[in-house]
């Protein structure tokens, strides 16, 4: 069933803003919870997080950050009025709702989409909450809006060197949020802390969370397909037992997580990923016929 | 009646591409009778007595087989008509005859009893079956049909939902639409069909046909919202306070994983994920279609039954060298006849009593190769029937770095947690008329059965459709009294 998008805006580099009209999602999505968006007939499933909604207009609104084929696709090809042609959801599991105390909350690069709807929802619940943005500071987005929402909003942002691929961006990503998360910690007590990114710099903010043995919930993304629980696309291994994040997650206990398994299997597809995404390009080279 | 025939022993064999060409793309791999060829075939047919036609007991909804093959000589001459009277038959049973007559295990069902096979080969009902549906569909007679026999719809003024777009969801919406209630179909994934759209591969069903009678179903005015997953978009207390009944036909969709280390290594995939990927996203397309499957150099299957051979024959199309490893053996291979004949056909090996004790990775976290136990069969049976089995302490390492699994699911466990739903073992548990622990909700197909087969699906639909129809009736009455 095709959905209209309302609106849409680079939010900064390589990060697109979406409003869609998917009204069966709008009216039931809690924070935490994410959809399947599948943008093209010949197009992927992909996960994507709903930022923003409103219940009575129908509404909700997505960003992607521009990283393979498809979210490419979706930033050139899609413009206000035009259709999305699947949008299914919510999935998932909301984020528990309770008083933790002192939160930080913590988004690496666009993993901090995920972050708003949680971190907004845990403030007006009676926390808290720090939210810490850890980014290349060309992305850095949604600032005005967690400075609204919560009690402090950090960005640690850092600047793109040229010549600079993924491998650079991702080191120095983890060097940054490593540093920043301990500096905090070391400063502050909290209670409790929430990480959403990519999962080599989850994994390493765990790291230094665990030697101070705060609480830690983590919003895994594995591989998905279906996120209805019929694959086991998404399966992830959380105190030694087999789950699958579109059902029983995407929101884990850090402490239980197989971090390198996950790392490995988000990873596996890679080689086809480029495939896909040097196909797409030559055939823009190639212009439309 | 009692003409006199003379036997034909041999069926007339229906064209099949030759293997080599097959293995090289998912186009179908059995081409079907022409009309000849199946008035043929249907002249071999003895014309059993209904009461008596060991064929139509066979079958789980009595088609009334003799009666829809004499249709096809009866009218010979008149190609359209003969289809049009036997495809009419053949309707007052079974809503999907093309798909049925391409699945359906007949070797266990009709044809296992068919009285011809005292002196010969038994009828090809599933090819004639398939023949009729087929026909009808490129003449457009089904359609025409269709709107013969529900010439006006008195619509009813009461809404029924229907959860799951598989086989038993699509037959009870069309069974209840033509009875006049406004039916709507909630569907999770972006398309309807449910394993007849992501299971079952295009080579053994192509998905025209699915999408025919979905098309068909639309026509009768049947809605259809996909990207709606009940239990997440709509509780089922919400659809019944806005719908008058409520069918679940939510199939068995949680696949089971084996529970041996290095499960999760990547190369390791269920076969609801391989065949996903493959027919509902048409991964066999890739690049061109976005999403990627990875199949590598050599593939073990892991199971023995419809699931497996779909997964090991899809592999091979991708030019794999594919094995079918089963802890049990050949006796107990639970795939329709066909589909393990043509798994052979395009060289699949099969390795029978060893059962997989680990998944062995390379330092990527990537399957390299697959430890098995060997297994030895008893003489003693397990409750269905199978010879027990029990391992040996000898052990054997296939190499692999594509492993499927295919040893069975669950039913869809996002369903199974509505409150107050009785389920036992995953399955949800109804009366005799098909309805749930919750009044007005019923249920049908694997959901409350477990993996079991399209025709019986098929079979729920229709039965919930009439049980639905009773119920809504008294309700009608009750609400006007
Ligand atoms: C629960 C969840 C919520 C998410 N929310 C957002 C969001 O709000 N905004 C956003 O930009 N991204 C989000 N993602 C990640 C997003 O799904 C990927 O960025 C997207 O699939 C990339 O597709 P692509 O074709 O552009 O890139 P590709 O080149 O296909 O893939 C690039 C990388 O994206 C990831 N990926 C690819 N396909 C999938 C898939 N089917 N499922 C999950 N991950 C995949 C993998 O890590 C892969 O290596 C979320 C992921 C999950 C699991
Ligand atoms: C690969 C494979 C090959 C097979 N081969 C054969 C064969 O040759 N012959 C044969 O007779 N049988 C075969 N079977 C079995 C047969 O397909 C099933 O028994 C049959 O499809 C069951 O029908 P169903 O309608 O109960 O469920 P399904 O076909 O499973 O359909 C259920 C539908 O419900 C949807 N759904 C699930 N949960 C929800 C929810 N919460 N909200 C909304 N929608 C939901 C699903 O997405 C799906 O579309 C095969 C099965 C597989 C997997
Ligand atoms: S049992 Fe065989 S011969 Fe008899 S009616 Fe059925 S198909 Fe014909
Ligand atoms: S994505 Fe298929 S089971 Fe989770």
């Amino acid at each position: 069933m095709p959905y209209k998008i309302l609106d849409k805006k680079e939010l900064a580099m390589n990060e697109v803003w979406y409003k869609v009209h998917a009204p069966h999602v709008a009216k039931k999505v809690e924070p935490g919870q994410f959809v399947i968006v599948r943008a093209f007939e010949n197009g992927e499933r992909i996960p994507l997080t709903p930022v923003e909604w409103d219940r009575e207009e129908g509404w909700i609104t997505l960003i992607t950050f521009i990283r393979g084929k498809t979210t490419m696709r979706m930033a050139n090809e899609l413009k206000p009025g035009d259709e999305i042609l699947n949008i299914a959801g919510p999935l998932g599991n909301p984020a528990p709702m309770k008083k933790y105390g002192r939160v930080l909350a913590i988004g690496m690069i666009t993993g901090i989409v995920e972050v708003f709807p949680i971190a907004k929802a845990w403030q007006e619940f009676g926390n808290d909450v720090t939210t810490l943005h850890v980014s290349p500071n060309p992305m850095v987005i949604l600032e005005e809006k967690f400075e609204k929402a919560v009690s402090r909003h950090i960005v640690e942002g850092f600047d793109l060197q040229p010549g600079w691929g993924m491998n650079e961006i991702a080191g120095e990503l983890v060097k940054r949020a490593v540093a920043k998360v301990r500096e905090l910690l070391e400063s502050e007590h909290f209670d409790m802390v929430l990480t959403v990114g990519p999962a080599g710099a989850q994994k390493a903010v765990f790291n230094v969370v665990k030697e101070f043995g705060i609480p830690m919930h983590a919003d895994l993304h594995p591989i998905m397909v279906d996120a209805t629980g019929m694959c086991g696309a998404c399966r992830v291994t959380i105190g030694g037992e087999v789950k699958f994040a579109c059902i029983d997650g995407p929101g884990f206990d850090a402490y239980k997580v197989d971090w390198d398994e996950l790392i490995h299997r988000i990873g596996f597809y890679a080689p086809m990923e480029r495939l896909a995404m040097e196909h797409y390009m030559k055939a823009l080279q190639g212009g439309e016929q | 009646m009692a003409v006199k025939r003379k036997l034909i022993k041999e069926r007339v064999p229906t064209p099949e591409r030759p293997a080599e060409e097959r293995v090289k793309d998912f186009g179908e791999v059995n081409l079907g009778y022409t009309f000849e060829l199946a008035v043929k075939e249907a002249e071999r047919c003895l014309q059993c007595p209904a009461n008596y036609a060991p064929c139509i007991k066979g079958c789980p909804v009595h088609i009334n087989i003799p009666g829809f093959i004499g249709k096809l000589v009866e009218y010979r001459d008149d190609p359209d008509r003969a289809v049009k009277e036997a495809l009419n038959v053949i309707w007052a049973c079974n809503s999907l005859p093309a798909t049925t007559g391409r699945v359906c295990p007949q070797e266990d069902q009709c044809e296992m009893n068919c009285v011809m096979g005292k002196v010969g080969d038994k009828i090809n009902i599933g090819k004639l079956e398939r023949f009729v549906a087929d026909y009808a569909r490129e003449r457009g007679i089904d359609e025409e049909l269709l709107f013969e026999i529900v010439p006006k719809i008195e619509k009813k003024g009461q809404k029924v939902a229907i959860i799951g777009a598989g086989p038993a969801g699509l037959t009870a919406a069309g069974e209840l639409a033509k009875l006049g209630y406004d039916v709507t179909i909630y569907e999770a994934l972006h398309e309807a069909g449910g394993v007849l759209m992501y299971g079952i591969p295009e080579f053994r069903l192509p998905k025209s046909i699915v999408e025919s009678e979905i098309d068909k179903l639309r026509k009768l005015g049947v809605r259809i919202l996909t990207d709606h997953i009940v239990g997440k978009t709509v509780t089922i207390e919400e659809l019944l306070e806005e719908y008058d009944a409520v069918f679940i036909g939510s199939g068995a969709g949680t696949p089971r994983l084996i529970n041996a280390p290095g499960v999760n290594l990547n190369g390791i995939y269920t076969a609801n994920e391989f065949l996903t990927r493959v027919n509902l996203m048409k991964a066999y397309l890739f690049p061109e279609y976005d999403t990627p499957v990875y199949v590598g150099k050599k593939v073990i299957v892991i199971g023995a039954g419809n699931t497996a051979m779909d997964a090991a024959r899809s592999a091979r199309r991708f030019g794999a060298e594919v094995t079918i490893a089963y802890r049990r053996g050949p006796e107990d291979v639970s795939a329709r006849i066909e589909e393990v004949e043509h798994a052979k056909e395009e060289g699949i090996k099969f390795e029978f009593f060893i059962n997989p004790v680990e998944f062995i990775g390379d330092e990527n976290g990537k399957v390299k190769a697959v430890k098995f136990e060997k297994m030895k069969a008893l003489e003693e049976r397990d409750s269905r029937g199978k010879r027990k089995i029990v391992g040996t302490g000898e052990y054997v390492t296939i190499e692999a770095d594509t492993v499927i699994i295919a040893i069975g699911k669950h039913p869809n466990r996002l369903i199974v947690n509505t409150p107050g739903l009785k389920v036992e073992r995953g399955r949800i548990v109804v009366d005799e008329n098909l309805m749930t622990s919750i009044p007005g909700v019923f249920a049908g197909g694997d959901a409350i059965r477990g993996e079991a087969t399209v025709i019986l699906a098929m079979g729920d639909g229709r039965k919930a459709a009439k049980a639905i129809h009773e119920y809504l009736t008294k309700k009608r009455e009750n609400g006007n009294a």
